[in-house]
């Protein structure tokens, strides 16, 4: 059995250790473990061009999204807007740096990166997989993958926007600016990337 | 193979683990997976004690965060402190139900069951309580998934703070509970992460092991 292991017909449960045979699935079936419900593997449906238009996309989005105002505030006259950065330095001014990091790193820096790598990764392995220094940079990338993926929270910053809006609607008039839109679709844009992005198709690449 | 799932084959009695970064199952006596030169354990007892930490710190910080105002408000000279609580009240006076559901789960209910949860959950492989395995790993998976939506709060606090500014007229800032909320999320995000839950399986199991052996 430990050589049927190896040459993957044989998969472990990565929560609880147990031991499962693989068989084939058809498109748009998971293969869930018997005894724990998690996860285990499915077809992937992973087109690596499909990944990079998806990709070429977010990014564009991404610069935008956050330069752009999301919020407009109009007060006695007076217009006060904010983009995305501005929202963590704010926080930051007022000396709290804890969630000022926290709101960066999950809003801008985590997707910010996520990008970048998944575009690195989708060109080494169309052009670069000969090249030993770049399959170490894949390989480094897809290590960091599970933690870029945790870390991004678009989904959440989405909702916050009309949380926001509805709670400053009692005190002024608002409304959304350009921002808004463009972080919008750099969300769906990366919810498509990473319905198309799988790990364990990723990572096999690298054992051809 | 056996197909029932309550006595079936581990990877530790094969002599098998699985990688915990790329998922790539390898032999046991190997230090590093083949694939992506992770150290291999197969099973990392440590965890518990990191996350039983990790926990405690944040239940601990979940009453600072619950009792210290998070937000300061400035209308036209007056100033008001909002703990989480008080702010959710607000909203419900002012006829945003809606909005005051969302916040109440994002900030009071999710950070509070995960808590709850997570110590149920240590606590069974801890202490081996006899909850059933598949209930608590329903729970986990729950847990994970959920928590990352308590940053919603913090979120609408940073967006808030930048776009009302304007002096004594009206003004918003952060109060000390948003460092101490944020550390609430940051850490239970943690602490599930690091359990190695493959020992749940293992603990309970020798448990029902050595009843059905006596």
């Amino acid at each position: 059995m430990a050589s049927d292991a190896l040459d993957n017909s044989v998969t472990l449960c990565r929560s609880c250790d147990l031991v499962i045979r693989k068989r084939a699935l058809p498109t748009g079936v998971r293969a869930l473990c018997p005894r724990c419900h998690t996860q285990l593997y499915d077809t992937p449906y992973c087109s690596i061009n499909g990944m990079l238009a998806l990709c070429i996309t977010a990014i564009i989005f991404f610069f935008p999204a956050n330069t752009y105002p999301v919020l407009e505030l109009e007060f006695l006259g007076s217009m006060r807007t904010t983009t995305v950065l501005e929202g963590a330095i704010a926080v930051y001014q007022q000396g709290y740096w804890v969630v000022a990091i926290a709101v960066m790193t999950a809003a801008v820096i985590a997707p910010g990166i996520l990008l970048v790598s998944i575009l690195v990764q989708i060109v080494i392995i169309k052009y670069g997989l000969q090249h030993s220094f770049l399959r170490s940079v894949l390989k480094q990338a897809l290590k960091l993958q599970g933690l870029l993926t945790q870390l991004t929270m678009l989904e959440i910053y989405v909702i916050s926007f009309l949380v926001a809006a509805f709670n400053l609607a009692d005190f002024a008039t608002v409304s959304f600016g350009f921002g808004t839109f463009c972080f919008t679709m750099l969300f769906i844009m990366n919810l498509f990337l990473l319905r198309e992005y799988d790990l364990e198709h990723m990572w096999s690449f690298l054992e051809q | 193979m056996n197909s029932n799932p309550n006595n079936s084959t581990l990877g530790k009695q094969i002599g098998l683990t699985c990688c915990p970064t790329c998922n790539k199952v390898t032999c046991a006596e190997s230090a590093c997976c083949s694939r992506c030169d992770t150290k291999l354990t197969i099973r990392d007892y440590a965890s518990l004690q990191k996350s039983w930490a990790l926990l405690i710190t944040a239940a601990i910080l979940l009453i600072p965060a619950n009792l210290y105002p998070i937000t300061t408000l400035t209308n036209q000279g007056k100033v008001t402190q909002d703990t989480i609580f008080s702010g959710i009240a607000h909203l419900v006076k002012t006829d945003m139900i809606p909005i005051a559901i969302i916040l109440f789960t994002a900030s009071i209910l999710v950070p509070l069951l995960k808590i709850i949860g997570l110590t149920i959950y240590l606590t069974a492989i801890s202490f081996k309580l006899p909850i059933s395995k598949k209930n608590l790993m329903i729970g986990f998976h729950i847990i994970e998934w959920i928590g990352r939506w308590s940053m919603l709060d913090l979120f609408v606090i940073s967006l808030t703070v930048a776009v009302v500014n304007m002096g004594q007229l009206l003004d918003a800032k952060p109060a000390p509970a948003a460092t101490a909320f944020a550390l609430v999320i940051l850490l239970t995000q943690l602490a599930a992460k690091v359990i190695d839950t493959r020992l749940l399986w293992d603990r309970l199991e020798s448990k029902n092991d050595s009843r059905t052996n006596t």
